[in-house]
């Protein structure tokens, strides 16, 4: 009947819609990763290559404590191996931030103060972590001084070029308009040159916690026994692929969840009155930036953007 | 009337502008005092502590590092060391760059963005030591355990920022090449490839510094010949002086080519750009 | 109304074969209920000038005075980018200039945004708007200290004819209303013609050509036939003048 032939085409473009959307894509991937691993699995001849179930059935274990393994009398699970990780990493990052920013500050201020530091921030900026890691596992041995040091040294470089760029990034457009008001100095610092570091700020905290993470891993894989770097060394040192694979995969979700749940938005927060650039392309643009090389991060001046906004004079404008 | 701009070479200087001179090259050299001062104090303060607070073997001072370098080259592993990291770097990132660059150029298509999305997220966001480990404990001492974690490590950062130069692809140069009836073979030629130049010199220049890092850590883990290995036996043996000469020879080295060969070519492709690569 | 004196004035740029002079022996006094334009070719030192005057900027040589009945005058400067803060609100905007931070100039802030037909807008940041509207909260910021001088450099060059027009209206006429001395920087002689009472020729490498008096009552409607013969007029002179030799 007519109705019939004519409802039929557009029910198939409907599903061939969905099937080529990009959304569809990003689910279908999921599934993918999981054939090709059962694909490797049946392949590779290894004994230890686990099924992914097998690491869920391991993950599963380890989140609801019913492993049975007892990694050791001072840090039993999951949660506490966990928390002393992120201790740890608190802890080194407030130390990289605090006086990562004092000696940015000091040396976008002062030429003689910057020629003195600068080729020894890029010194330690070269320097991988794992440097730092042997180093100070050697140094100090087991315990907490090895991990919270690699922790500094591998992020106090990105802080400190961070807030120097910032400092030699400040809106002088901005300040001269102040200076031609005669807006009394303090003013001036806390209205336009704080909140214009602000950005370098941010983009100085993200890499102290991302960078200080994978650091802190490396150094707790040498220099500790406990903490979730210990942890997946345990596994490995055990030959347990399924428990390297579930906690390699705690550590992308934690990396995760630091990201999405915790830097953006502070992000959409900190920046709200940025109208061009929603937090996510914020964050995405920072870490497409993050090549573990750091240096200049952030966008480019804030006045800048004024001013390019300012000549899109439109015929919406009043 | 007008000014006069020109100036007769012998014509005496205004104080002002002598001044202005004056000025320029007292700043000049207060930036070398400080930077030389720099390295007095620091490398001074490092040979003091490590001298007088720590045990210099320890926590070697510059005296101490210096003087072991002759020691790690004279071992004979210096060039076989060398030559294998090396090696697994070239594979490894290689690997990476070649498929980094057909998925970045991939992303044009929204269904294949769309399919990579979380892949390249999660290879952004996972610590090298984690591919290090799943590979190596897979596969050993095999190839594959390093390569694996070289190229996971690595490819997404290449993917990224060749995805980054497509996004950035001047939409008006291309559509008013076809107006003009270029062909695709020469659009390409002409105006993709040009343009993406710089964002693929980024690439490499980045991707490889993470490659060195995460190939040294794989071979402190499992290898028998490499530089990683040489860290790893100096650190067992509590010979730090020799663990910082590797580390710091290695590391001279990574940058120096880094730097000097990379940023040089770098300058070139970047030139049409008014951006200031770094 | 403010009293500007300036003798003298000269400023240079770099050493040796850099050297640029961007003023050369400036010497002008305005004074009074006033709007002066600044007119001249890129390179005539305008901008220049309108820095020095504001403090922005210090002269290689020369004296600069503005006072006010014996004391320093009050500035207010309206730039050719508006310069908002782009992480304050219109009206912190607005208060961030502000002497006192009380209600009086709370309320003040509001008056001033009211006429340029903005009041509705104080809690928007920059970001928000267009760029016509962030000029209109430059030019309220500027008048709401209720300066004795004001300085604009080019305000309206960057938006559209439209926009432009009707800025230059209500500048005008705050203008008429508030009885301060105005200095105005454009390369639009025709703006200039519309706007001022007296026009200040520069030439290229910051001398000042000549003084011109527009005699037009206000107020001026750019398109009357009087104002089109007295544009018509000052661009023979600028010819006479040469200004863009060097």
């Amino acid at each position: 009947m007519a109705t019939m032939v004519s409802s039929a085409p557009i029910q198939k473009s409907r599903l061939r819609r969905i099937l080529a959307s990009p959304t569809t894509a990003r689910i279908l991937f999921p599934f993918f990763v999981i054939a090709l691993w059962y694909f490797i699995y049946y392949a590779i001849d290894s004994r230890i290559f686990p099924t992914p179930l097998r690491v869920l059935e391991f993950m599963w274990e380890e989140v609801t404590l019913t492993s049975g393994v007892r990694y050791s009398s001072v840090a039993e699970n999951l949660y506490v191996q966990f928390a002393i990780s992120i201790a740890r990493l608190t802890l080194g990052f407030i130390v990289a931030m605090t006086v990562g920013t004092l000696v940015g500050l000091w040396m976008g201020v002062s030429k003689s103060v910057d020629a003195f530091f600068h080729d020894w921030v890029v010194a330690v900026l070269a320097m991988p972590a794992l440097v730092w890691a042997l180093f100070f596992s050697t140094a100090f041995g087991y315990g907490h001084m090895a991990p919270v040091l690699t922790v500094i040294f591998a992020g106090i470089p990105f802080v400190i070029i961070n807030v120097r760029e910032g400092v030699r990034n400040t809106p002088k457009e901005l300040i001269d308009m102040a200076k031609a008001f005669e807006v009394p100095e303090n003013r001036i610092t806390r209205h336009v040159f704080l909140p214009s570091l602000m950005p370098f700020f941010f983009a100085a905290m993200r890499y102290a916690y991302s960078i200080g993470w994978k650091g802190l891993v490396i150094a707790e894989v040498f220099g500790s026994q406990v903490g979730m770097g210990w942890t997946i060394k345990f596994w490995y040192d055990a030959h347990r692929a399924h428990g390297v694979i579930g906690y390699a995969i705690f550590f992308i979700l934690f990396a995760l969840a630091l990201e999405k749940l915790v830097f953006d938005p502070l992000a959409r927060r900190a920046f709200k009155w940025r109208p061009s650039l929603d937090a996510y392309q914020l964050a995405e643009g920072d870490f497409s930036g993050v090549t573990q090389e750091g240096l200049l991060v952030q966008e480019d001046q804030i006045g800048t953007t004024m001013e390019v906004r300012g000549m899109e004079s439109g015929p919406q404008d009043g | 009337m007008t000014t006069t701009l020109d100036r007769r070479e012998d014509a005496p200087r205004s104080a002002e502008e002598a001044r202005l001179i004056e000025l320029r090259r007292r700043d000049n050299r207060r930036k070398w005092f400080w930077r030389i001062a720099g390295y007095v104090v620091i490398l001074g303060l490092w040979e003091l502590v490590s001298t007088q607070i720590f045990d210099p073997r320890i926590v070697p001072g510059p005296s101490t590092i210096i003087a072991a370098f002759p020691e790690i080259i004279d071992g004979g592993r210096f060039l076989e060391s060398y030559g294998a990291t090396l090696t697994r770097i070239g594979v490894g990132f290689g690997l990476a760059f070649f498929f980094g660059v057909i998925l970045g150029v991939g992303t044009q298509v929204p269904w294949i963005a769309g399919f990579f999305k979380d892949a390249i997220t999660i290879g952004l966001v996972t610590p090298g030591l984690v591919w290090a480990l799943t590979g190596l404990v897979i596969w050993g001492f095999q190839p594959q355990g390093w390569a694996f974690a070289i190229f996971m490590t690595t490819f997404a950062l290449v993917t990224v920022n060749i995805a980054e130069g497509i996004r950035a692809l001047p939409k008006d140069l291309l559509d008013m090449s076809r107006a003009f009836g270029v062909t695709s073979w020469r659009r390409q030629r002409e105006i993709v490839l040009p343009f993406l130049a710089p964002f693929t010199f980024t690439a490499l220049r980045f991707g490889f510094s993470i490659g060195w890092k995460v190939t040294v850590l794989t071979e402190v883990f499992s290898s028998n010949v490499g530089i990683g290995f040489e860290m790893r036996v100096a650190s067992q043996l509590f010979r730090m002086d020799e663990f910082w000469a590797w580390a710091l020879s290695f590391f001279v080295f990574a940058l120096f080519l880094e730097k000097a060969i990379l940023q040089r070519y770098e300058r070139k492709f970047f030139r049409w750009r008014e951006e200031v690569a770094l | 109304m403010a009293d500007i004196r300036v003798q003298n004035l000269q400023k240079e740029f770099g050493v040796g074969e850099d050297r640029v002079v961007a003023l050369e022996n400036v010497n002008l006094a305005i004074s009074g209920h006033v709007f002066v334009s600044i007119v001249g070719p890129s390179g005539c030192g305008k901008s220049t000038l309108l820095n020095i005057l504001s403090g922005i900027e210090t002269p290689s040589s020369g004296t600069v005075a503005i006072t006010q009945d014996s004391r320093d005058a009050e500035p207010g400067y309206v730039f050719q980018a508006a310069r908002l803060l782009p992480w304050r609100t219109v009206m912190d905007n607005l208060m961030f200039v502000q002497r006192e931070k009380d209600d009086a100039a709370r309320e003040r802030c509001q008056r001033y945004l009211d006429m340029v037909q903005l009041g509705d807008k104080g809690d928007k940041y920059p970001g928000e708007l267009s760029g016509g509207m962030q000029q209109r909260v430059g030019i309220a910021r500027a008048f709401s200290i209720e300066p004795d001088v004001l300085f604009m450099d080019e305000p309206f060059s960057h938006l559209d004819a439209i926009t432009a027009r009707s800025l230059r209206r209500e500048l005008h006429s705050m203008w008429r209303q508030t009885k301060k001395t105005v200095l105005f920087v454009t390369h639009d002689v025709g703006e200039a013609v519309e706007l001022s009472n007296r026009i200040l020729v520069f030439a290229k490498g910051g001398v000042l050509k000549d003084d011109l008096n527009v005699e037009l009552p206000f107020p001026r409607d750019p398109s009357d036939d009087a104002v089109a013969v007295a544009k018509a007029q000052v661009l023979r002179k600028f010819e006479e003048l040469d200004l863009v030799a060097s």
